[in-house]
């Protein structure tokens, strides 16, 4: 990754890098665009098997994202990237100036799309637990708690709200088209590789700290567990 | 490097935008909820031979349609009961008898003009002019309730072993015969 931002006056050769994103974030975001498709997929073809597990799997991943948001590194949370009406307006007359540097991690704009799909996620995802399809074949893993009735009208909702899933990811994925044609930031790349080229560009030079491993196995082990509970307390019932 | 991540970002955008791209379902009318408290047995249909269009095709299809969601609801106690360790296998057994009724009964529930052309229905039009492979699935569904009653007297370990090919028989004519769309 040598060139994700594209310096506005002429730099040296080599170029210190500036990293952003720990890799449990990278991680965990490419999972979620691969099982949000996938669950659009899995469902339009009426695997629902499939769709089953990889929404246990999003359960997972946005468990550990929350947790990640307050124990990961420094742009992974919640109270570094989340800002109020006042910063976001600042943000945005700063975003329209010739002089704009790239943020240091989310920017105050962006992390409204940030908890605007992790919000629809959790709804999809509290829907899809309990949904139940009218031929009580298929149904998510807490569906034996309500009735037949309740379960198929999750299972509507979860149908017939995706379409707030997809309002904030096309907005996120309108956003990055912005920054990369009208700014010349590839906001991808370091998304992919966790760095930037560290030139002209807001944050400490070096970037994010690195975090103790434990950190990273703690939430793991918190995710996986809450998989595991609502697997189980079915059973129990 | 670069043009790598370019590449990648163009391919990840296109990827997520054919995503979005797809149409979302017509939001349906909030359907009429079904007030039933305690849920009365719909009337079996059982007169109507294959042949014959009923008097009254709206309400011989509303019969057909209760009859299905009752049907859904004893499937979804043996679902409920097939997550559980121990399963209620009292229930369980009605339920596969009540299934099986139904399985019985189901090839008279399909006679001529009580299609989509009649009323609202998500039968589509090719049950009545791919007849004879709605009946062989039909027949295959039937195999298989046999087995899942017998299973279902026999113990638990059988019944969860024969929940899931039940389940796959309603499927398999689910999706060639039913609309998706909630109509």
């Amino acid at each position: 990754m040598t060139d994700a931002t594209v310096a506005i006056e002429t730099s040296p050769a080599p170029t210190p890098k500036q990293k952003v994103w720990d890799a449990p974030v990278r991680i965990v975001h490419w999972l979620l665009v691969f099982c949000v498709a996938f669950s659009w997929w899995t469902a339009e073809i009426n695997e629902m098997q499939w769709h089953y597990w990889s929404g246990l799997t999003i359960m997972g991943l946005l468990v550990f994202r929350v947790y990640w948001g307050f124990a990961g590194s420094e742009t992974a949370r919640f109270s570094r990237f989340v800002k109020g009406p006042g910063a976001i307006a600042g943000y945005m007359r700063k975003l329209l100036k010739p002089n704009y540097r790239a943020t240091f991690g989310h920017n105050p704009l962006g992390a409204l799309s940030v908890i605007a799909i992790l919000l629809a996620l959790a709804v999809q995802v509290c829907l899809g637990l309990i949904a139940g399809d009218t031929d009580g074949i298929n149904s998510g893993p807490l569906n034996p708690y309500v009735n037949y009735e309740l379960g198929a009208d999750a299972a509507d909702l979860h149908e017939d709200l995706f379409p707030f899933l997809l309002i904030p990811i096309g907005l996120h994925i309108a956003a990055i088209i912005f920054y990369l044609v009208a700014k010349r930031i590839n906001l991808v790349g370091p998304m992919i590789t966790g760095s930037r080229k560290a030139g002209d560009v807001e944050g400490p030079p070096a970037g994010i700290a690195a975090v103790p491993v434990w950190r990273f196995l703690l939430g793991v082990v918190i995710a996986v567990g809450t998989v595991w509970l609502i697997l189980w307390l079915p059973t129990i019932r | 490097m670069k043009i790598k991540l370019f590449a990648a970002t163009a391919v990840l955008v296109l990827g997520l935008a054919a995503c979005g791209g797809e149409p979302p379902a017509p939001a349906p009318a909030p359907a009429a909820p079904v007030a039933e408290a305690p849920p009365p047995e719909p009337a079996p249909v059982a007169t109507a031979s294959v042949g014959e269009t009923p008097a009254d095709p709206v309400a011989f299809m509303k019969t057909r349609h209760d009859n299905y969601k009752d049907l859904g609801k004893n499937f979804k106690l043996m679902s409920d009961n097939n997550k559980l360790p121990a399963p209620d296998m009292a229930a369980v057994t009605a339920a596969a008898a009540k299934v099986k009724e139904y399985a019985g009964q189901m090839g008279t529930w399909f006679p001529p003009g009580t299609g989509p052309e009649a009323g609202e229905t998500k039968a589509k039009a090719i049950v009545w002019t791919e007849r004879a492979d709605f009946d062989a699935k039909l027949a295959d569904l039937q195999t298989e309730v046999d087995k899942l009653v017998t299973a279902a007297g026999t113990d638990a370990a059988a019944f969860k072993a024969q929940f899931g090919p039940t389940g796959g028989k309603c499927k398999a004519c689910h999706d060639k015969f039913r609309e998706e769309e909630k109509k």
